[in-house]
């Protein structure tokens, strides 16, 4: 039987692999620590956005996924230093709590759904920024937590050292993205990621179909909580200090607006985009100097992607649209005008 | 028992909370949406009156006025160039969230970020034996009652707010008795913006002015709505002055933890009362 290669699927997925694989290269072409740091950032406040938007996915809004990060840095902090645990064990548990708390929020929470869920998970996201800061005798309220770098990994022939400089921590963020996105895109194919639209869609007609709202809520919410307390977690040990200013309402509402304007038709595509765009204009304009210029052009490009993008078609449709309507030029199927 | 300084100062903070939630549910109850840059009307409308009075000689009840009709322009401008423009809820409610930045962004460049005072303006304290009240508090109270009536007397005795509460229960028929929609949803979030606009210019002689005050008065206006029960006008008002003394009250004995407490009130009543105290009586 003759195979098909349908070049049309093909040349897209072979651009994007093409893409993935250079930015892999990236440490090769540049050694520059703000160029390595800025692009580590930015995994983890992707695997933050994936997370919204899995937890989107079933129709949710949360506004303190924030607090996640918070949760994983602070426990990943608290252990290694007040406890003087090893750096692997706690990352773990930095995602393990992270889940657990995330697990009983949600068991709770969950039940109200809607405009209230976003508000409760928003007062929870300000709740820990507030006794991270209060709480002088374990995190050290605002002077913040010392945290050291991973050990020193030895594999025989050669060892990784997190010591040296950013590199390791490029590809251990990068891993930890791939983990991540692998784990959401098979969600997000499989009969769970199906469960998850349809309660988004219609919650009453998924219900008398069999579907367990709370229960497929509670998972994508649990497993959006584990992965954003590993990106806490590495976040505390790479900055080498976690303060309570770098978790709040500010840094939850990035998190969403990164993952609306990347597109939330896609998983895992939509929030990577998105973290990656947003946090370069954030950086770029930063670098223009003047107070209050960048939130203003911020706020600015964010509504203009929404008046241009109707619907939640964020900027991941753009790259479908490219391939068929620049590169291909196919026409688009239109439904037949009905006469009135 | 707190002494009665922390009492006054929370029935002003009620008294804002109050009328900006009482705009939010009003524009809530008509637009179906939640304006999260609810706060920043009330930061611009602070900002506008510490130009008017200072740079142009206004005097203070006249700059207050002119304050609400160029936020309530701007809340007609935003309606008509954006949330006309962006369908779902959704992607409307992510459009205000990145108009804070916006407004925050552009007060910033426009006005500076540093904190402005405005203490000249009603200079003088009122003693009534042991509780002193200075006039600029007193004007805060004065302005609320005065808000409220006149948003009684507006919904209640005349034609367009008897339209804005049919519209509200009922859009549809609404507009087969000839009322237009469009018009009276412009003509709320005018009113709206300009309420929030109206209690940032009052409350301007008494804490400072900067681009980023309007933060935790919508939080606390949001926090309101929610206690008082989405939609519901009268549990709007009833959670601004539940939510301004709980504030004020608590942080004398928990300082810091104050906000903690009502965070957990909140959540605590939504997970009990989902609907809120007062229901959704007007939607």
């Amino acid at each position: 039987m003759m195979t098909y290669i349908d070049y049309k699927t093909v040349v897209p997925r072979v651009a994007i692999a093409l893409g993935v694989f250079l930015f892999l290269m990236m440490p090769v072409f540049t050694q520059n620590q703000a160029t390595l740091s800025v692009f580590i950032l930015i995994g983890l406040w992707a695997i933050a956005a994936m997370g919204f938007t899995l937890v989107l996915r079933t129709g949710q809004f949360s506004l303190g996924q924030s607090a996640f990060l918070a949760i994983g840095g602070y426990t990943s902090a608290i252990l290694t230093v007040n406890l003087e645990w090893p750096f692997w064990p706690s990352f773990l548990m930095a995602g393990l709590i992270s889940g657990m708390v995330a697990l009983l929020v949600g068991m709770v929470v969950l039940r109200v759904g809607g405009i209230y869920f976003s508000i409760i998970t928003l007062a929870l996201g300000e709740i820990i920024r507030i006794i991270a800061n209060q709480w002088e005798g374990v995190t050290r309220g605002a002077r913040g937590l010392i945290t050291s770098p991973p050990p020193t990994l030895s594999m025989g022939f050669f060892e990784i050292n997190f010591n040296a400089g950013p590199i390791p921590y490029f590809y251990f963020t990068y891993c930890l993205v791939a983990v991540t996105a692998v784990i959401f895109w098979q969600i997000g194919e499989s009969r769970l990621g199906r469960s998850f639209a349809g309660i988004a869609l219609n919650p009453v007609l998924a219900e008398h179909q069999g579907i367990h709202l709370m229960k497929y809520r509670v998972i994508a919410f649990t497993l959006a909580g584990v992965f954003t307390g590993f990106a806490g977690c590495l976040y505390a040990h790479f900055l080498t200090v976690i303060t309570p200013f770098v978790f709040g309402l500010w840094q939850s509402i990035q998190v969403m607006i990164m993952s609306i304007v990347g597109g939330i038709s896609a998983l895992v595509g939509g929030p990577i985009i998105g973290t990656f765009l947003l946090y370069f204009l954030g950086e770029y304009l930063t670098r223009l100097g003047g107070a209050g210029i960048q939130p203003l052009l911020f706020g600015a490009v964010v509504v203009l992607v929404l008046l241009f993008l109707p619907k939640g078609t964020g900027l991941i449709d753009l790259w479908g649209k490219f391939w068929t309507k620049v590169v291909w030029r196919e026409k688009e199927f239109e439904f037949d005008e009905v006469e009135e | 028992m707190p002494p009665a300084g922390i009492w006054i100062d929370g029935l002003i903070q009620s008294c804002i909370y109050m009328t900006m939630a009482f705009g939010m549910v009003l524009v809530f109850s008509i637009l179906g949406i939640l304006n999260w840059a609810h706060g920043q009307f009330y930061m611009l409308g602070a900002l506008i009156v510490y130009y008017t009075i200072t740079a142009a000689g206004i005097p203070f009840p006249l700059s207050i006025l002119i304050t609400g009709i160029i936020i309530a322009g701007l809340g007609i401008l935003v309606k008509k160039i954006i949330i006309d423009h962006i369908e779902g809820d959704l992607y409307v409610g992510v459009a205000t969230i990145s108009l804070i930045f916006f407004f925050e962004g552009g007060a910033s460049v426009l006005f500076g970020i540093e904190d402005k005072g405005l203490s000249i303006v009603l200079p003088g304290v009122l003693t009534l034996g042991p509780i002193s009240l200075s006039y600029q508090k007193l004007a805060v109270i004065i302005f609320t009652l005065m808000v409220m009536t006149a948003m009684y007397f507006v919904l209640n005795r005349t034609k367009v707010g008897l339209a804005i509460k049919a519209t509200a229960q009922q859009p549809d028929a609404a507009s087969l008795y000839g009322i237009s929609v469009e018009r009276l949803s412009l003509i709320v979030m005018g009113i709206g913006c300009a309420l929030a606009a109206m209690a940032g210019g009052i409350m301007a002689p008494v804490y400072p002015i900067s681009p980023f005050m309007g933060g935790i008065p919508m939080i606390m206006s949001l926090l309101a709505i929610v206690i008082g029960g989405i939609g519901s006008l009268t549990g709007a008002i009833i959670g601004g002055i539940i939510l301004g003394f709980l504030n004020s009250v608590i942080a004398y004995y928990l300082s810091y933890l104050s906000e903690v407490v009502l965070f957990l009130l909140v959540i605590f009543i939504l997970l009990v009362r989902p609907q809120g105290l007062f229901g959704a009586s007007l939607k």
